[in-house]
């Protein structure tokens, strides 16, 4: 079977990005990449193309805020949904990521549904 | 003939009574005219109203012929509205059937998606389990092990601050934290009988909590809205086990902003936790001891004939 959508996990954490690949695994035919930090998101965007992103703010390197504003300038990826994870949960953040190009934002500690919801929504996936 | 033979027979009145003759057959001449022509005028008239009945009969008939074809299509139509109407019924006995399977299918449906939505939250619950119990055991360094259990509180749970605390004498030590400075955490002893009021007066809420969790291994959890629960003691202090025996207690003392209650999972992510952090803390601290070396199969033949020994 092959994927239909392509999607880049970013997150530090092992656990999370584990979590984060065990829920997008109920969204049907899609499939997902992961990647460390915000460098290795931008090393794993220049090798191909993705259909949806999903990344964690506070990462070493570079952080999720820094990689949404390089996605938002790549022609490639300029119009790529990105989904802002983090710890934070005060409206200034979510404002600042929404104004920096990102579609969506979920706050930890995730769930599972939500994250799938989520995603199927900005890849307009009926359910 | 019977004015010729009077005629015959008196000569001398004969101009005279010729003359009446004259004037009788010229009456009955006229009579006779004025009879044809009453006659032929009444026939006329008789012949024109035949004509005009004819014509009015025609029309009548021309007019029941009509209203009998009208009344032939009424009675049609009306047959074909009686045809309708028991269509309709028909079709309304069928739209109450369907509407009867719809309302079934939809009541189906409906048990169905909250079947799927519990199956799936379910099966998140168990993802949650699974990634915290696999990243709890994939090493046995003390140090990785300390960052996956704060990870595990922090990015599964929704903690901002925590701590471990591990049993050391008749102490409880914290030996890690985050969110609140580890040196601010103070020793707490562990009494065994009931405590002297003035000792009591001595600690705060947090210190009673952690010490009659680990005595009782019965954990403290929150229930309901975080936002109303009492600011000066912990949201969550659960014990940690091995064995039966309680060797420490994972106190959170608060947690993200948005998380606004304990949730199932997080239920069982603490019995997870309660079964499964010491272990993995045991486990590091004596791979810790060992310098780091794993043990060699002579130490696994020793443990089994010990083993062997305690079954004879």
């Amino acid at each position: 079977m092959s994927a239909e959508y392509t999607c880049l996990v970013v997150e530090d954490s092992p656990m999370m990005r584990q979590l984060l690949v065990f829920a997008l695994s109920r969204v049907k035919n899609l499939r997902v990449t992961e990647a460390d930090d915000g460098v290795d998101g931008l090393r794993k965007l220049a090798a191909g193309r993705f259909d949806i992103i999903l990344t964690d703010i506070n990462m070493p390197i570079m952080d999720g805020l820094k990689l949404v504003k390089r996605v938002r300038s790549d022609p490639m990826h300029k119009d790529t949904p990105v989904i802002i994870i983090t710890t934070e949960g005060a409206a200034e953040d979510r404002k600042r990521a929404i104004e920096l190009g990102a579609n969506a934002y979920i706050t930890k500690p995730i769930q599972a549904p939500q994250v799938i919801a989520k995603v199927k929504e900005l890849l307009k996936i009926v359910p | 003939m019977a004015d010729r033979k009077t005629g015959g027979g008196q000569q001398p009145d004969a101009k005279g009574e010729a003359s009446a003759d004259i004037k009788t057959d010229a009456s009955a001449k006229m009579e006779r005219d004025s009879f044809v022509h009453t006659f032929f005028k009444k026939g006329a008239e008789f012949t024109d109203e035949l004509l005009r009945e004819n014509d009015r009969l025609r029309k009548r008939l021309f007019d029941l012929e009509s209203e009998n074809a009208a009344l032939r299509t009424h009675l049609a139509s009306d047959e074909a509205i009686r045809e309708l109407l028991r269509k309709i019924e028909y079709l309304e006995r069928e739209k109450e059937q369907l509407l009867s399977h719809v309302r079934e299918a939809e009541r189906n449906s409906s048990h169905l998606f909250t079947r799927y939505s519990e199956v799936e939250e379910e099966l998140s619950n168990l993802a949650h389990l699974y990634v915290a119990s696999y990243q709890l055991h994939s090493t046995l360094h003390l140090r990785e092990v300390l960052r996956h259990l704060k990870e595990l509180l922090t990015q599964l749970v929704g903690s901002r601050a925590h701590a471990f605390y591990l049993k050391d004498g008749t102490e409880l030590v914290p030996i890690a934290s985050d969110g609140i400075e580890l040196s601010r955490l103070p020793r707490l002893a562990i009494h065994a009988g009931s405590r002297k009021e003035e000792d009591r007066g001595s600690r705060d809420r947090t210190g009673d909590l952690i010490e009659r969790v680990f005595m009782t291994g019965v954990a403290h959890i929150e229930e309901g809205e975080l936002s109303s629960a009492p600011r000066d003691q912990p949201a969550a202090c659960v014990p940690m086990r091995i064995d039966d025996a309680v060797v420490g207690v994972i106190v959170i003392y608060s947690l993200l902003d948005q998380k606004e209650q304990f949730l199932p999972v997080d239920y069982a992510l603490f019995k997870m936790l309660g079964a499964h952090a010491a272990t993995a803390l045991m486990g590091a601290l004596l791979f810790a001891n060992s310098n780091g070396r794993f043990p060699g199969l002579e130490a696994i033949d020793a443990i089994t004939r010990n083993v062997g020994d305690d079954l004879k």
